[in-house]
């Protein structure tokens, strides 16, 4: 693909899954699209079944400095590469309840979100038909208005069947795991084979990345895509109203400027705030588009909440999506455990397929046992392991942001420095829910029950947006309050966490901003 | 667009490394360079002595199945087609650093406590340093912290033991490959 070199429509920043969104659909709305990747280009053939070779779709790109009792863990959530994080994600996509959207009306935390859950309904509808969702909206009892899903439900496993008994002996509820993968062909992607090998990108085109959904969209109607291209800085007018492009710089290690109209920053949830600290100006002394002061900051993380199991029967762990075959959410009120100090939703994804290796693989759960052990440890879990994970909420706190490092990268541009660390009240409620799956397995019958350790699951906020300017960095529609044509797309415009899988919701919100901006154009643009 | 499972399949390869050897490339597995003495990149002799004897004592096999040469073949590699799990585990590269530090602070702990090199212990003194690391620094310890770098290995002894084709259905598990690992590691 040729970049241009004239000024274009718009520029997006990143390839996953917000990025390759706004591209199609603004691509397919008639806007000329160029998209800038940091990482390396990739296709299918390069998703190789292997979880050693899977690393190389984890962040490779600029260090990022962590800190914070916390760390978000940048580089095992973050991705590189088209497709960014959505590569390697699991598909699991549930919408956020109704309550998620007025946290602060409703419960005094964070911030409500400028929009409630019914003026997002149509577009989590419009993507999950574009996208396809494999449920069941029956049995899901505690899924909010929306259309039923368009294909039939991840198939139950011997894992799924053994955990579920616990659930059912304690009077909770399972259902099917809501997953963007397909069950049946659907828009010519072949059917899952339920082989396991979700987190190393999937080449057949059954689980929804960027690869199959939206960058052929996009390509289709123009789009062009320049990989190994580090953006370094945004580019401004003189009075700082508008945004006129970018600065990167190429595998060559050429500096490049691209203007555009638009400028859309979906460079993930920690690259984001820091381009636009690092694009500080006169205009803009504290950071690009900051006058609220709340760039950077409210960085969340869910803490996975991890509970295994060994059983006596067979478990056929190894058959299933990564992500899981069941969901219960029981506990999605934020007060389930409030007599524990805790506050905030979780979910849990139960019957998750696992390899022997890697960091999510069987041996790692027993970091404790080696030598001949470990090997006995092998077998035995090979045949009647069993694993599943809750995601805990994870509230907002001021001080967990995205600041710059005093370290530069080799373009110049100061590092980004992350500092997390967990609510307190939210670390409550991971305890909790710890104590709650280890029963869940013991009602199932498991002969051996232990947790893992606190782990950092998906990265959001650090760009939140809200109704009011003084509190909140971008709007509605992710436009920044302070500089309209800058746009900024992914979960870095959550306000508030919730307790569900964040890549959903992303693409819903990348379907509403884009209809916004295409509808609106001529008033957003200079 | 997306690529047929069949497709992939009729194109797969075997997990193999690649050698250059007097000018030769020899594409190999871990166990195979093992075997038939491949020489070292990055590491030393005392270091593949060291890192050995200390794969055998975290997961018995991992020496055969070649894990010096998998290690020493990734810290080869240029960063950005490193695949050791430590890229993950909050440490910048390059990674051969924490290697180094880590194995000799382990050879000097030995030396330290027992008086002779890691590699000279008996089976039983072994474990038992290697029980101690797991859960805290040994005195004297002036490497990564003890803990973590046997996290580390360990998790790299499962890699190269567990993590091929070959691993995977030893435990009875099918491997189901929709693109089995191509001949070369790293690239």
């Amino acid at each position: 693909m040729t970049l241009p070199t004239e000024k274009v429509d718009v520029v997006i920043v990143g390839s996953g899954a917000a990025g390759s969104a706004m591209a199609a659909k603004l691509a397919a709305g008639g806007k000329q699209v160029v998209i800038l990747e940091a990482g390396p280009e990739r296709g299918n053939r390069d998703l190789i079944s292997s979880g050693i070779w899977a690393r190389r779709l984890k962040w490779n790109g600029e260090s990022v400095v962590e800190d914070g009792e916390n760390p978000v863990g940048h580089v095992f959530n973050a991705g590189y590469g088209i497709g960014g994080s959505a590569m390697h994600h699991f598909a699991v996509w549930p919408r956020m309840h109704e309550e998620d959207f007025e946290m602060r009306s409703l419960y005094d935390r964070g911030l409500d979100w400028p929009f409630s859950y019914a003026d997002l309904q149509a577009h989590y509808d419009q993507v999950q038909r574009e996208s396809g969702i494999a449920g069941d909206a029956e049995k899901e009892i505690w899924r909010p208005p929306a259309e039923p899903y368009p294909m039939p439900p991840v198939p139950r496993f011997a894992q799924g069947s053994v955990i579920a008994r616990g659930f059912d002996k304690l009077g909770m509820h399972t259902a099917p795991l809501p997953l963007a993968v397909t069950t049946r062909e659907y828009n010519g992607r072949e059917a899952c084979i339920w082989d396991g090998w979700c987190g190393a990108g999937c080449p057949i085109g059954a689980l929804a990345n960027p690869l199959i959904i939206d960058l052929p969209i996009a390509f289709a109607h123009g789009a062009v895509l320049q990989a190994n291209a580090t953006v370094s800085r945004i580019l401004s007018n003189v009075t700082g109203e508008f945004v006129t492009g970018v600065e990167f710089n190429n595998e060559a290690g050429e500096t490049r400027q691209l203007m555009a109209d638009l400028v859309v920053l979906a460079a993930f949830t920690v690259q984001n705030p820091r381009l636009m600290l690092a694009s500080a100006n006169d205009k803009h002394p504290s950071g690009l588009a900051n006058s609220s002061g709340t760039l950077g900051k409210f960085i969340m993380s869910h803490s996975a909440a991890l509970v295994y199991g060994l059983f006596d029967e067979n478990t056929s762990c190894h058959l299933g999506a990564v992500g899981g075959q069941l969901v219960n959410q029981d506990g999605y009120g934020k007060n389930t455990h409030a007599d524990a100090g805790a506050f905030g939703s979780y979910q849990w994804m139960i019957a998750q397929a696992v390899k022997p290796n890697d960091l999510l693989g069987m041996a790692t759960t027993r970091p404790d046992l080696f030598g001949h052990d470990l090997h006995a440890f092998m077998q035995d879990a090979a045949h009647g392991f069993a694993g599943m994970t809750a995601v805990i909420e994870d509230l907002p706190l001021a001080e967990n942001a995205v600041t710059l490092s005093s370290t530069l990268d080799r373009f110049g541009t100061p590092l980004a420095r992350v500092t997390h660390t967990t609510h307190a009240q939210s670390k409550l409620l991971w305890q909790a829910v710890l104590e709650e799956g280890q029963a869940v397995f013991k009602a199932a019958g498991a002969r051996e029950v232990w947790t893992g350790p606190q782990a950092a699951m998906h990265i959001m906020g650090g760009t939140i947006m809200g109704q009011d300017p003084a509190h909140s960095v971008c709007n509605t529609y992710g436009q920044a309050h302070d500089i309209p044509n800058l746009v900024i797309a992914g979960a870095g415009l959550f306000p508030t966490s919730a307790g569900v899988n964040p890549t959903f919701t992303i693409h819903a919100l990348a379907a509403r901003s884009s209809e916004h901006l295409l509808n609106h154009w001529n008033s957003i643009v200079q | 667009m997306p690529q047929t499972r069949r497709a992939f399949i009729r194109t797969t390869g075997i997990g193999l490394l690649s050698f250059y050897v007097a000018g030769c490339k020899l594409e190999l597995t871990p166990g195979e360079a093992r075997q038939q003495d491949i020489p070292f990149q990055v590491l030393q002799v005392e270091q593949v002595r060291i890192l050995e004897a200390f794969g055998e004592v975290l997961l018995p096999g991992s020496a055969a199945a070649g894990l010096a040469h998998f290690i020493d073949h990734q810290l080869n590699a240029a960063p950005a087609d490193q695949l050791l799990m430590i890229k993950y585990l909050g440490v910048d590269p390059p990674f051969t650093a924490f290697y180094t530090q880590g194995l000799a602070a382990l050879n000097d702990t030995a030396k330290s406590v027992h008086g002779v090199q890691f590699f000279e212990l008996s089976v039983d003194q072994k474990i038992a340093l290697t029980g101690q690391i797991a859960l805290a620094n040994p005195d004297g310890w002036a490497g990564p912290p003890a803990p973590f770098f046997y996290f580390v290995l360990r998790n790299d002894a499962v890699d190269v033991f567990y993590g091929t084709k070959q691993g995977i259905e030893s435990l009875g598990i099918p491997y189901m490959a929709h693109i089995e690992p191509p001949s070369r590691w790293g690239e």
